[in-house]
């Protein structure tokens, strides 16, 4: 597989300094901003649209911190019964809302397993085409 | 005080983090082209798996308990290991990471306010908070030690993989009931040896005489029956010794019958040597380099070396490159059912205390070399490298059961249903 390294043309082409130079400072870093607790933070991928009462679609990617607080109603990832599944939930009733179109509620009950993986701080949409997202192997 | 954090079972318990459906089902990790188990779950060992065992002896066994088969996702756990080595990281003042699913720390003097058990507890429940890796906790007074309390904590006492070794008392009660070869340091073939001797239990090895016994083993024996009884020896750089021998081997994903295949393979395994020579500061002088046929099949066997004296020892990929493409002509029988390959360097000089020759052409390019490690480091292994080893490879590794790279691949991103 080719891999592309992006890095930056220069022309090699010195004359006066920028007076800007010495202000120069980090660029913004996306991660900075989105990431808060790095070593307990994975991405996810959304499928489906129960969410979308939240503003979260299909495709769009999750922001998962397995070391945020938790409050009486977060959207949560959890392993419910096997699989990731995307919830709000609504701690003090145990249940798992749906707050897209036409969805039930789902309460939680004695036969069902349900481990919390992480609160959902963040979610990103993709407007556009994303190359590095397509062609999902599974 | 040290402490010895340790993951349970590695390779299975990454394997899923991030795949709920099979957290409940006997998980088996396979190495070396799918032929080998190199790590099983708790379900898996019950089910009387070994490790290191071939695969397809237990094959049968493991559908009929439907378990789960992952072929080694080296990816996954290198990413998983970092993260897990920052977490536990946080909890000492030093830490020293010994492999990729264990590490020691050292608190030198510092105690914690609520007492070492709760210390241990507070690491395994960051570890599995943050990771959902299970981890055990050995706390005592020098590393040996801390291995010990680390072994108590799995297979003795309440087994919640926490064990804090602080009086004399706890740390006989445990040296007791632990056989000599589970210590730290003491391999099979000692083991046996102290065993002639009368000297079964761990707790009679910290009751041996530490100076005859650097007489007849080594002075690494010594030092660990004093590390036994309380007296820290072991440095975190002696640990780190240089390998005094560095090889890159492994079998073919099918056998191999073209000299094509057979030199772009050894060119890999001849651009990993000159990378883990560069990384440990080291040059090599002579390169071994081998192939061979399958000995356990029923085909024609072969088997042929050839060795590569540098005329000034290098870490220089190209030269090292070089070598293992001219090697390849050599080595290479039409006929034959190719099996497996390596290069190994078999003779090594520390970059620092290098005799230079005058007169010899210097053919490395020691910029270069740093310029492609920087690179490869930030971009990933293999980013830049000889193209001699060819662009898809038909000779790789068998990885048939290979999970997804749910972190070092953005179209391998886990799937979470809404």
């Amino acid at each position: 597989m080719l891999q592309i390294i992006p890095v930056a043309a220069q022309a090699g082409i010195s004359g006066f300094e920028s007076p800007a130079a010495e202000y120069k400072q980090l660029a913004l870093d996306l991660d900075e901003l989105l990431i808060e607790h790095p070593n307990a933070t994975f991405i996810g991928q959304a499928k489906g649209d129960s969410m979308t009462g939240v503003g979260i679609f299909d495709g769009d990617l999750l922001i998962v911190d397995r070391a945020a607080a938790a409050t009486s109603l977060d959207v949560i990832v959890a392993n419910l019964n096997g699989s990731f599944v995307c919830k709000l939930y609504d701690r003090n009733s145990q249940v798992l809302l749906s707050p897209g179109l036409d969805h039930q509620p789902y309460a939680l009950g004695e036969g069902d397993i349900f481990e919390i993986e992480g609160i959902v701080v963040r979610s990103v949409r993709m407007h556009r085409y994303v190359r590095w997202l397509s062609q999902c192997m599974r | 005080m040290y402490a010895l954090v340790d993951a349970n079972s590695f390779y299975a318990s990454a394997e899923k983090v991030f795949d709920p459906a099979i957290r409940q089902r006997p998980v088996v990790v396979l190495t070396n082209n799918d032929g080998c188990i190199c790590a099983l779950c708790e379900n898996a060992k019950q089910l009387g798996v070994k490790k290191f065992g071939p695969y397809y002896k237990v094959k049968g066994l493991l559908a009929r308990h439907n378990a789960v088969i992952r072929s080694s996702n080296y990816e996954l756990y290198d990413y998983l290991s970092n993260k897990m080595m920052q977490v536990i990281g946080e909890y000492a003042p030093d830490q020293h990471v010994y492999s990729i699913d264990e590490c020691f720390l050292h608190f030198d003097t510092w105690q914690p306010e609520a007492g070492w058990k709760a210390h241990a507890a507070a690491i395994q429940q960051a570890v599995w908070q943050q990771l959902r890796l299970p981890v055990g906790v050995g706390i005592a007074a020098t590393p040996t030690l801390a291995k010990v309390a680390s072994f108590a904590g799995k297979r003795l006492g309440d087994q919640n993989g926490i064990a804090v070794l602080d009086s004399p008392q706890k740390v006989e009660e445990v040296l007791r009931a632990m056989h000599v070869q589970d210590v730290w340091g003491v391999g099979k073939r000692i083991a046996a040896r102290l065993e002639n001797q009368g000297i079964h239990s761990a707790w009679e090895l910290a009751n041996s005489c530490p100076k005859a016994l650097r007489k007849q083993f080594s002075v690494e024996l010594e030092r660990t029956v004093r590390e036994l009884n309380g007296v820290t020896c072991i440095q975190w750089d002696a640990e780190r010794a240089n390998k005094k021998q560095i090889y890159s081997t492994r079998a073919f994903g099918h056998p191999v019958t073209m000299q094509q295949a057979l030199r772009e393979s050894l060119c890999w395994h001849a651009e990993k040597v000159a990378e883990k020579l560069r990384r440990q500061g080291s040059k090599a002088s002579l390169l071994t380099l081998f192939t061979h046929a399958n000995p356990f099949a029923n085909t024609r066997q072969y088997h042929k070396a050839v060795q590569h004296r540098f005329a000034q020892p290098t870490n220089d990929t190209r030269a090292l490159v070089e070598a293992a493409s001219r090697a390849s002509v050599d080595l290479f029988k039409a006929g034959i059912l190719l099996h497996k390959c390596g290069v190994g360097a078999i003779e090594i000089v520390d970059t620092e205390q290098e005799q230079t020759d005058m007169f010899a052409q210097l053919t490395h390019n020691p910029k270069l070399m740093q310029c492609m490690d920087a690179i490869n480091t930030r971009y990933g292994s293999q980013t830049i490298g000889a193209a001699a080893k060819g662009i898809h490879p038909d000779w790789k590794m068998k990885r048939e059961y290979l999970s997804p790279q749910y972190t070092t691949n953005w179209q391998h991103l886990p799937k979470i249903a809404c």
